[in-house]
């Protein structure tokens, strides 16, 4: 009896730090937004109860809703070209190839590098007045004129494209763990009973890394649905509010950005786009779990 | 055995519980600062102005040297304010010692921090962006007390309402401030033909034409702005081309007291037309305006506008070998029917209402504010003069393009106008987004003025703003006779 409560004591102690930390960093500012969204709050001054006013504006707010709709073809064309991508990368680096621990440690170097640094590179790499990508297409006459890469026409792709870039080998790491863990003996009885490797793949490895890939995608999603930072960088949300994702549009309320718009913060209405913004993700990651329960359930 | 051990449980859990009482402290703290809020600091500040008898700064003399803190964001300037310190903590005679600090990046954050952390500077480096915030947060003391006749004789045509006086009381004074200009590549309009730099819209459209025919096999574009924010690259071009033409910059109307798009709607039909001809540097969508320069320094870029700090950019960041001059923004129609607006003018230093030595903290500002400094101020080209007596005086800074931007006859401080928050996007993003993707410019300028005055009417009941309709206002003669 002693013994567990001195146990409970020197765990206690260790996890105190991070108990405070979360505590003062991670739920009280939690209450402390959720306070302010009832209030019309600048972030200084004087703050005003509105009760729902927030809300209402949310709900007619089109520059909110069309972050939400930027929201979901940015994240949707993300995890599309993301998720089956790292599979194949993982499967191939999980075979016996030469050099494949440094092919692992290049694919994963994107997610270590500072992605203010990535997208600043990528902006030098698709601007379109002396970026390299046109400069090659024009070498190779594939296009005559410059392709104004980050013009509102395909600026949601190229930010797309930098995301992928950046999140794949992330991704790939997961995966690997994933097919490590399935037992070797089940591919070897399969080869045995003469299944090819196309076989093997389909009726072993995906069904055995379901469950691990239930996780993966979750993480893929709540992460793709969340991400700004690139597009921060390289477009700021523009050009006309074509790459604004949702979590753009909240931190720009919150810490305005340069002169960009909005231009003055607005700490109260912030909190209720957070809120909101919080829902959606919740929302859909739920039904992402509702859905994919059967994943869980292979062995 | 036993026993040991439950005290040295016991020792843990008391050490426990300090650690989530000081969390729960620090929680608290925070809470009681933004509950609060500094706006009721603000009547305190206003009333803790020493008179100018009292002697903080000179009863401490005798003993030990008054500390005064000086924070700026300026870093162009910082080698000559650095000496200008050094010979005042020499001279000063009554043992003031100012330390300088320069922030790099997060100014405004940074102080917001000083204050609430009681640890805020004596003095303050003050910007036309700022300086309301800092009023309304209680940061300043009024230096009203402090004003001599001949202060105010020298400065009286510069002090400004929500410049640098709000609610009768004056914060700061006026140094320098920013001209705007259009900058064009002299070496490209000769090269198409073209004598003059534009003095009318139509003439700026067909210019970027006739530059762009001329060099798009090389790469070479007849107009730029720095879209990637639509707001910075307007409200250095279009800002200008109104105010010139004779309406305010930024889509006020003096006379009424209210919004009114109109004549920038106007505007904005030239730029959409540069934009349809393909005049304007591609990817300029998402440029910066470093990007931008960097291209006009290399010759890639007709003409654009911008503030005058362009000189000094193009002698240090961006040194280049093309032959370019800066001259007054075109207008409408090609006649001058207002005055070019002077910026980010009227403001410098000011004092913080927490310093304990304001007195000490007024001679330095007097000494900071004196003929000779401001002179030299701008003649070393770190901003232009704004102040009637020093334009008079001073001689031309030596920077290349630089006299292109100088105070002349067509330019003027304006009247402030009030800073509101409209619902959904701004003035800017509505009319670049009609820029590039159409629509009906009638119904944005509607709905631009709808929201902006709607906004308008919210912050004038809320107290934030107050509004003076000036039907008299003359725009040849902003700041009146």
């Amino acid at each position: 009896m002693i013994y567990k409560w001195r146990r409970l004591g020197e765990n206690s102690l260790f996890l105190a730090p991070s108990i405070i930390l979360t505590i003062t960093l991670g739920i009280y500012p939690l209450f402390w937004m959720l306070r302010y969204m009832f209030y019309d709050y600048a972030g200084y001054g004087e703050a005003l109860f509105i009760g729902l006013d927030n809300f209402r504006r949310l709900l007619r707010d089109g520059l909110f809703w069309e972050s939400v709709r930027n929201t979901f073809v940015f994240a949707g064309g993300k995890l599309l070209l993301t998720l089956p991508l790292s599979l194949l990368l993982a499967v191939i680096l999980n075979g016996k190839l030469r050099g494949v621990s440094l092919l692992r440690g290049i694919y994963f170097m994107p997610t270590v590098i500072s992605t203010a640094v990535i997208s600043v590179v990528f902006y030098n790499i698709f601007n379109s007045y002396n970026g390299m990508v046109n400069t090659v297409l024009m070498k190779l006459h594939l296009v005559s004129a410059p392709v104004d890469w980050l013009g509102p026409k395909h600026a949601m792709l190229t930010v797309i494209i930098v995301a992928v870039w950046g999140a794949v080998g992330n991704y790939m790491l997961l995966f690997l763990a994933g097919l490590q863990s399935i037992p070797q003996d089940l591919y070897e009885s399969a080869a045995i009973d003469g299944a090819n490797a196309g076989r093997r793949f389909w009726n072993i490895t995906l069904p055995m890394l379901a469950p691990v890939a239930q996780m993966v995608i979750m993480l893929a999603i709540i992460a793709s649905l969340k991400g700004y930072e690139s597009i921060m960088v390289i477009t700021e949300g523009g050009p006309i509010g074509k790459t604004e994702v949702m979590y753009l549009y909240l931190y720009k309320l919150l810490f305005p950005v340069s002169t960009g718009s909005p231009v003055a913060q607005q700490l109260g209405y912030g909190s209720a786009v957070g809120f909101a913004s919080a829902v959606i993700v919740g929302a859909v990651t739920g039904l992402y779990f509702f859905f994919s329960r059967k994943m869980n359930k292979v062995y | 055995m036993l026993i040991k051990g439950v005290e040295r449980m016991q020792k843990k859990w008391l050490g426990l519980s300090l650690s989530l009482m000081l969390a729960a402290g620090i929680a608290g703290c925070g809470g009681g600062n933004s509950n609060k809020g500094s706006a009721t600091e603000a009547p305190e500040a206003g009333t803790a102005v020493p008179a100018a008898t009292a002697a903080a700064g000179s009863n401490t003399a005798a003993s030990e040297p008054v500390q005064l803190k000086y924070w700026t964001d300026d870093r162009h300037d910082q080698e000559y304010i650095k000496e200008l310190i050094n010979k005042f903590n020499e001279t000063n005679g009554e043992n003031i010692q100012v330390e300088l600090t320069v922030m790099s990046e997060n100014y405004a954050q940074s102080v917001d921090i000083a204050f609430t952390s009681n640890q805020a500077p004596d003095l303050l480096r003050l910007k036309s962006g700022n300086t309301a915030e800092f009023v309304k947060k209680g940061y300043l003391a009024p230096i009203d007390g402090y004003l001599t006749d001949d202060i105010k004789t020298k400065f009286g045509s510069v002090i400004i309402d929500n410049v640098n006086r709000f609610d009768g009381k004056v914060y700061s004074l006026a140094n320098t401030g920013l001209t705007l200009r259009l900058i064009y590549n002299k070496d490209l309009f000769a090269k198409a033909g073209i004598a003059n730099p534009p003095v009318s819209l139509q003439e700026m459209v067909d210019d970027a034409k006739k530059i762009t025919e001329q060099g798009k096999g090389e790469g070479v574009y007849g107009f730029a702005l720095n879209f990637k924010s639509p707001k910075s690259a307007f409200d250095r071009s279009i800002r200008e081309i109104l105010s010139l033409s004779g309406y305010q910059g930024l889509g006020f109307d003096l006379k009424t007291g209210q919004f009114d798009f109109a004549p920038y709607s106007q505007t904005i039909e030239y730029f959409k037309q540069m934009y349809e001809d393909g005049s304007i540097l591609p990817g300029a969508e998402t440029l910066d305006i470093d990007p931008l320069r960097a291209q006009f320094a290399a010759g890639k870029i007709g003409m654009y506008l911008s503030f005058s700090t362009e000189p000094g950019v193009y002698q240090d960041q961006f040194p280049t070998e093309i032959n370019w001059a800066g001259a007054l923004a075109p207008t409408l129609e090609g006649q001058i029917k207002g005055t070019s607006e002077i910026v980010s003018a009227g403001t410098w230093l000011g004092i913080s209402a927490k310093s304990a030595h304001q007195e000490a903290a007024w001679k330095f500002m007097q000494y900071m504010y004196g003929d000779d400094i401001l002179k030299t101020y701008h003649e070393k080209g770190f901003g232009i003069a704004v102040v009637p007596t020093i334009v008079e005086q001073a001689n031309n800074p030596e920077i290349n393009g630089m006299e292109g931007f100088l105070v002349g006859e067509h330019d003027s401080l304006w009247p402030a106008v009030p800073s509101v928050t409209p619902e959904g996007s701004t003035y800017a993003d509505a009319f670049f987004k009609y820029i590039l993707a159409g629509g009906d410019a009638k119904a944005i300028t509607e709905d631009l003025n709808t929201r902006y005055n709607a906004a308008l009417t919210k912050a004038v009941e809320k107290g934030e703003v107050t509004v003076t309709p000036d039907p008299a206002f003359d725009p040849l003669k902003p700041q009146g006779e």
